[in-house]
């Protein structure tokens, strides 16, 4: 067990009275690939945001390996312990896709980059001129660049056509089974809940 | 990647935003080194105003100590008794309306006491100076003075009015620019039985230098004793001086400057000289506060003068560089204040429209602090690189800045000297004053006192516009 969510409530300070998030317990190990399901509203994003430290629960906590995050401090667990690949990519977008891949971490951007199909000739183009699934993918890579054991993708094919999102789940569940990390997508898509090891609802998480 | 290698790719690969910040910071920059330089400038031209202008000191008597001391003598003379002393007279008149009392004083009482001025003459850094003396009006025996038709002459004394002077060239009329000499020469020391008249005078009267004025006590014009003059110089007046009182004997063009020791003579008061003003002049006017120190110091009655900088001529030149230096001041303050404002809303919508940047940064780990240093980084580099360009344009734009400004100020004073066209003759006139040049220079002190500005306010503005990364969750942020 890599990272766990112990009854975790959560509202937005705006909307006190409303819980976006209630009593949520769910276990993540290493080596599979999660696809965290559920209607729109239901809290999917809110979850994985609070798994990747970009907020604290206001009831219950997350624990990575056993010790809640909050411990060593929220921005240490998103430097080195989880990596973040967002629906629209999210690259810098004045770095070219070797530099956004350089900012997650200190591995070879070129030998992420290729690893997951981006060729060199695209390695110091303006990441803006690149297709959907080339800027995922540089994302992808960005994702890996660092340490992390845990990769938190929110619906990573949500903007993608069809052969490419394919392409993506396949990356995802690569790195998950070839690389033994904890891969958490958020989606609304079939074929990638289809992929997946193991695939949670929101409905059934959350405390009736 | 550190903050500084994605600062200098954000400021190179964003050219349209670092350049608009660039401009700015480079008008901000600019304007404050204008300000600065012509601050600096209005001071240095001030300083070579009074050079020019020269620097002096004006003895002039105190009234209040005249009327105390008038006061005095007429109880020594005793209430209700008729009598002379020390210059003061009380004379009893019987009239229809019944018994008055007269009284009045004259020269002896009147008059700067002589060994006084020659006192403050030998103080150490007085070059030179002049003694002019009361306007004094006698009756014009062989020319005829300048008359207004339309006025009624029946309380007008009849006469012309002298101005004695032992150096004519240092008559505040003289010195103020507004009489200057037309042809022949001024009175110098020494000279006697001289006089200078107007071109009016001499045009409508056809005299000319040369030609010999004769003059006596306008009190008795039939008997008294004739005086004559020999015109030396003829003058001309930028504006009529204006007269003391009314009636054809003060009027600009009936003022004959003579040498000092005339006035008395066909006043009928010889050897009992009116000395109204004494004029000294400072050899150096850097020397200018030490000098009027010693001259403080100077064993005489000073209850009975009144010790004046100058004849107000510096004051109000100063008071006009002043206003530049105001104006200056208040040009930094402004753009000071304006360029804050101007580079917090900037900065605010930089740290908004990069909000997205930001979120992903701080997802991936970094520290508020590193995403706010970088964007603090980019400004700081775009506003070196503006104000190394604002360094290069400061001069030539400070120097046209100021000379503006100078510009303004010289008619400022242009428009004030035509209102006061006809201020009273014994008062002090407008000096000329034309500035030539205004000597305007960026110095070290000046730019590090700009950079720093600059900086300071480079550095606020991000950290205002900071305090919405600071205070909002990294989820908020992506959230946007």
């Amino acid at each position: 067990m890599i990272l766990e969510a112990k009854k975790v409530s959560y509202f937005y300070k705006s909307q006190k009275d409303k819980w976006i998030l209630q009593d949520v317990d769910a276990v993540f190990d290493c080596g599979k690939l999660y696809a965290i399901l559920g209607a729109s509203g239901s809290g999917k994003t809110t979850f994985l945001s609070l798994l990747a430290g970009l907020d604290v629960p206001v009831k219950g906590e997350i624990c990575y390996d056993g010790r809640p995050v909050s411990a060593n401090g929220l921005k240490e667990h998103r430097k080195s312990h989880i990596s973040l690949v967002f629906q629209s990519y999210n690259l810098i977008d004045y770095l070219n896709p070797k530099e956004n891949v350089r900012l997650g971490g200190k591995k070879d951007p070129q030998k992420l980059l290729s690893s997951i199909g981006i060729g060199e000739e695209f390695w110091n183009r303006n990441v803006m001129h690149l297709s959907g699934g080339q800027q995922q993918r540089v994302a992808i890579a960005r994702a890996l660049a660092s340490d992390a054991k845990v990769l938190l993708a929110d619906e990573p094919t949500g903007n993608l056509d069809e052969t490419t999102a394919q392409e993506v789940i396949s990356l995802l569940k690569r790195i998950a089974h070839e690389e033994g990390k904890c891969v958490i997508v958020v989606t609304h898509s079939k074929e990638m809940a289809e992929e997946a090891d193991q695939v949670l609802h929101m409905e059934t998480m959350k405390a009736p | 990647m550190n903050s500084i290698q994605r600062a200098w790719r954000s400021v190179i690969r964003k050219p349209v935003k670092s350049f608009l910040l660039f401009l700015t910071v480079f008008v901000i920059s600019l304007f404050l080194t204008a300000g600065l330089a012509s601050k600096s400038a209005s001071v240095k031209t001030q300083d070579t105003a009074r050079q020019a202008v020269g620097a002096g000191f004006r003895l002039d008597c105190n009234e209040t100590n005249r009327s105390r001391r008038m006061e005095e003598i007429s109880k020594k003379i005793g209430e209700g008794k008729e009598g002379s002393l020390e210059g003061v007279h009380q004379k009893k008149m019987e009239t229809a309306y019944g018994t008055q009392w007269v009284g009045w004083t004259d020269n002896s009482f009147d008059s700067l006491k002589l060994p006084d001025i020659e006192k403050l003459a030998a103080v150490e850094g007085i070059s030179d100076y002049n003694i002019t003396t009361c306007a004094t009006v006698v009756h014009p025996v062989n020319f005829n003075r300048i008359e207004d038709p339309d006025n009624d002459q029946t309380r007008d004394l009849g006469g012309v009015t002298l101005l004695g002077n032992r150096k004519m060239e240092l008559d505040t009329q003289v010195l103020s620019g507004n009489v200057t000499i037309e042809e022949g020469r001024m009175v110098t020391a020494g000279d006697e039985d001289v006089c200078v008249i107007s071109k009016e005078l001499a045009g409508q009267k056809g005299l000319k230098v040369g030609d010999v004025l004769e003059f006596n006590d306008y009190h008795d014009p039939e008997q008294s004793p004739i005086y004559e003059a020999r015109i030396i110089g003829i003058y001309g007046t930028k504006q009529f001086m204006s007269p003391l009182m009314g009636g054809d004997t003060f009027r600009s063009e009936n003022v004959i400057f003579t040498d000092l020791g005339f006035p008395e003579k066909p006043q009928g008061s010889e050897g009992e000289p009116c000395y109204e003003h004494a004029y000294f002049q400072v050899e150096d006017v850097k020397q200018y506060d030490t000098v009027k120190k010693a001259m403080e110091e100077t064993d005489i009655d000073w209850e009975r003068y009144d010790f004046i900088d100058r004849n107000g001529d510096f004051a109000t030149m100063s008071s006009n560089f002043n206003e530049l230096e105001k104006i200056s001041g208040l040009f930094i303050l402004v753009t000071f204040f304006a360029g804050f404002i101007l580079l917090c809303l900037i900065f605010l919508f930089w740290v908004r429209s990069r909000s997205r940047e930001s979120g992903i940064l701080i997802s991936l780990g970094f520290g508020k602090g590193s995403v706010l240093g970088q964007i603090l980084l980019e400004a700081v580099l775009i506003a070196a690189l503006a104000f190394l360009a604002s360094f290069a344009a400061g001069p030539g734009v400070s120097k046209a800045f100021a000379g503006y400004l100078v510009n303004q100020q010289e008619e400022q004073a242009e428009i004030q000297k035509n209102m006061d066209a006809d201020k009273v003759a014994k008062d002090f006139e407008e000096s000329e004053q034309t500035v030539t040049g205004v000597e305007v220079s960026v110095t070290k002190e000046m730019l590090a006192l700009c950079g720093a500005g600059t900086g300071l306010l480079v550095t606020i503005s991000v950290g205002m516009a900071g305090i919405v990364i600071l205070r909002k969750k990294p989820m908020e942020i992506l959230s946007e």
